[in-house]
């Protein structure tokens, strides 16, 4: 099943390359895209429960339940669960396309590493993906894009030093997408900001870990996903900019 | 708080996740390359190069560059002349190792053989054989060069004499008439380089990669099998080529020869026996029971074609099978015949060699013992 759905993203990414004149880094970027398109709809929910659930911490009988029951956990978690039933929010629904974007993660690193073979076994491998026709003309992929080898892990040499340029790239769009999605907390003490708080700082971290060690094709995809992410937030008008200065700052403002 | 537990739980299970696609549970990232001489096999899998004895399996020492802790070796070793064994690695600094295995020193209780010389001047993993001939080494490289090594010049640090750049990756181990070198390439090319002067004499394409060698038939003609799922011919002096098999699907291995005859196998598992003075197959293609990458080993009455399925199947020269062995695991490392052993190294085994006696009867395994 899984090795199903790892094929199919390399059926499609070797489509794509064929069509666009064999550049697997414009493939990924293009295959990130379809992925933004057909994972809409989970964005769009997130987005909506994330609102739903900062709504909730300004509503008065969800203020006056924690107050309550403050010194009562197991009552306050059953009040909370109340008021989650009457509201019909889903307190995991921001959560569920986070989720769903590790099995794509993982597909996509796989079927990078298979397409690009850059062991016999790997290109091996790759023949039992393939279901496309006369596709042994495109094989071996070209797996350079700009100065990468898609294949491996990223870094340029920089005074002797190799700088994970890339890594630092999607340390940094993954934060600014994060920060620009946290709405503004009204309350003190706010859990789901306080989440939202925790992503912004340990996502970036994660996936700055991942693009240094795997393959810079899956930063490719890491960095073009998050840059969709914030102009489809910017051009909804939802990006919260205030949040990417520092808050000290903002208070003197 | 089940909110945090869910999220570190999640970014935990996607780091194993992930961690996990990098390796797998093989003893290397690919199958590991073997040769063998009169005496002793030698493996080159994952970060250590083994010299096995041939007379009961044990090691006799082994090889880890201490100066390259990411080395990963899976090409097969090549055994010159002089004694020396080179071999080189698909990662790290991806250096070409000259290994003298009759000077051996020992650090606790560990042998390893020493290192003659060595060659850095590669920018991409080493998955083929350097060809060895007279004084030279023609080592084709990953990086699309090919390049050639005098072996006695007495340098520690070799340079190359000459670097020929050739395209696209270089995976198989190239082959001479004595006037020209051809070497096979990833990018669909062959290539016939002058052997003194270095010279690309011709070059030409085929509808596929060639991760295997190309072989020179009785006839003077170059053979070479491709992913484009085609035996095609070539003039050793023009490069004129056609077609003269079609493969049901793609010729990995380089074709075995006897007398006039070439055997080869495509990925599907399909074996093909084709008459070169004939220009016609011998018989129809023979399916022993799975995908077959390695090349098939011509012993004295029989060919070894060893599957996918880690079996090993003994044929006669009509395509009938004579024994089979279940080795194990999966095969796809070519067997090799030394000592009146056939020596095959499998994956996905708690053993890493196997030797077979000529009816197939296992004699010895290999385990390395830490």
């Amino acid at each position: 099943m899984w090795d199903l759905f790892v094929s199919l993203f390399i059926n499609v990414l070797l489509w794509i390359y064929d069509v666009i004149g064999h550049n697997f880094g414009i493939a990924i970027i293009l295959f990130t895209i379809l992925i933004r398109i057909v994972t809409w709809p989970l964005n769009a929910q997130q987005m909506k429960g994330a609102k739903a659930m900062q709504d909730l911490q300004n509503d008065k009988d969800w203020q006056a339940i924690q107050k309550k029951y403050a010194k009562d956990r197991e009552k306050l978690a059953q009040e909370q669960m109340r008021v989650y039933r009457e509201k019909g929010i889903n307190p995991f629904a921001s959560c569920l396309p986070t989720l769903i974007q590790f099995p794509i993660i993982i597909a996509l690193y796989q079927s990078i590493i298979r397409s690009l073979a850059s062991t016999p076994l790997d290109l091996l491998k790759l023949s039992r993906s393939i279901s496309l026709p006369n596709v042994s003309d495109l094989i071996p992929l070209n797996s350079n894009f700009l100065w990468m080898d898609l294949g491996r892990p990223e870094s340029v040499a920089i005074f002797g030093f190799a700088l994970p340029t890339l890594a630092l790239v999607v340390a940094i769009t993954t934060y600014v997408q994060a920060k620009l999605t946290m709405p503004a907390s009204a309350t003190p003490g706010d859990q789901s900001a306080a989440m939202s708080n925790m992503m912004s700082i340990y996502m970036p971290l994660l996936l700055g870990y991942f693009a240094i060690t795997f393959a810079s094709g899956l930063s490719v995809y890491f960095i073009t996903s998050n840059v969709l992410g914030i102009v489809q937030y910017a051009m909804q008008g939802k990006a919260n900019w205030r949040n990417l200065i520092p808050a000290a700052l903002a208070r003197k403002k | 708080m089940r909110k945090k537990f869910v999220f570190v739980m999640m970014i935990l299970l996607g780091a194993v996740l992930l961690s996990a696609c990098a390796g797998g549970a093989l003893h290397g990232t690919t199958w590991a390359g073997l040769a063998a001489d009169g005496n002793t096999a030698y493996l080159a899998d994952a970060a250590i190069v083994y010299g096995i004895s041939l007379d009961n399996g044990r090691e006799l020492w082994r090889f880890s560059p201490g100066d390259d802790n990411k080395a990963q070796f899976y090409s097969n070793p090549v055994i010159a002349p002089n004694g020396l064994v080179i071999v080189g690695s698909a990662a790290g600094k991806h250096t070409l190792y000259a290994l003298d295995p009759n000077d051996i020193v020992s650090n606790e209780n560990i042998k390893s053989p020493v290192a003659k010389w060595t060659f850095n001047g590669a920018g991409g993993p080493w998955v083929a054989p350097p060809l060895v001939t007279g004084n030279l080494l023609f080592a084709p490289n990953s990086d699309g060069n090919l390049y050639v090594l005098s072996l006695n010049d007495g340098q520690s640090a070799k340079q190359a004499l000459k670097v020929v750049d050739l395209g696209g990756r270089l995976w198989a181990k190239p082959v001479t008439d004595g006037e020209r070198v051809f070497v096979t390439s990833l990018d669909h090319g062959v290539y016939a380089v002058d052997i003194e002067t270095y010279d690309v004499v011709w070059h030409k394409d085929v509808n596929g990669a060639i991760p295997g060698s190309p072989i020179l038939g009785p006839d003077g003609m170059l053979y070479v099998g491709s992913l484009g799922s085609q035996l095609e011919k070539f003039d050793p002096a023009t490069g004129n080529h056609q077609p003269v098999l079609d493969a049901e699907n793609w010729i990995w291995s380089t074709p075995g020869l006897e007398d006039d005859t070439l055997y080869f196998a495509d990925v599907d598992g399909n074996f093909y026996s084709f008459n070169t003075s004939t220009g016609q197959p011998n018989w129809a293609p023979v399916k022993p029971d799975g995908p077959i990458t390695a090349s098939p080993l011509i012993q004295n009455d029989h060919i070894l074609v060893a599957t996918e399925s880690g079996s090993l199947f003994a044929m006669d020269h009509d395509g009938k099978v004579l024994w089979t062995e279940e080795v194990g695991g999966k095969i796809y490392t070519t067997p090799v015949a030394a000592g009146g052993l056939t020596i095959v190294a499998p994956l996905e085994t708690d053993f890493y060699l196997a030797a077979l006696d000529s009816n197939g009867r296992r004699v010895w395994t290999f385990t390395p013992e830490n």
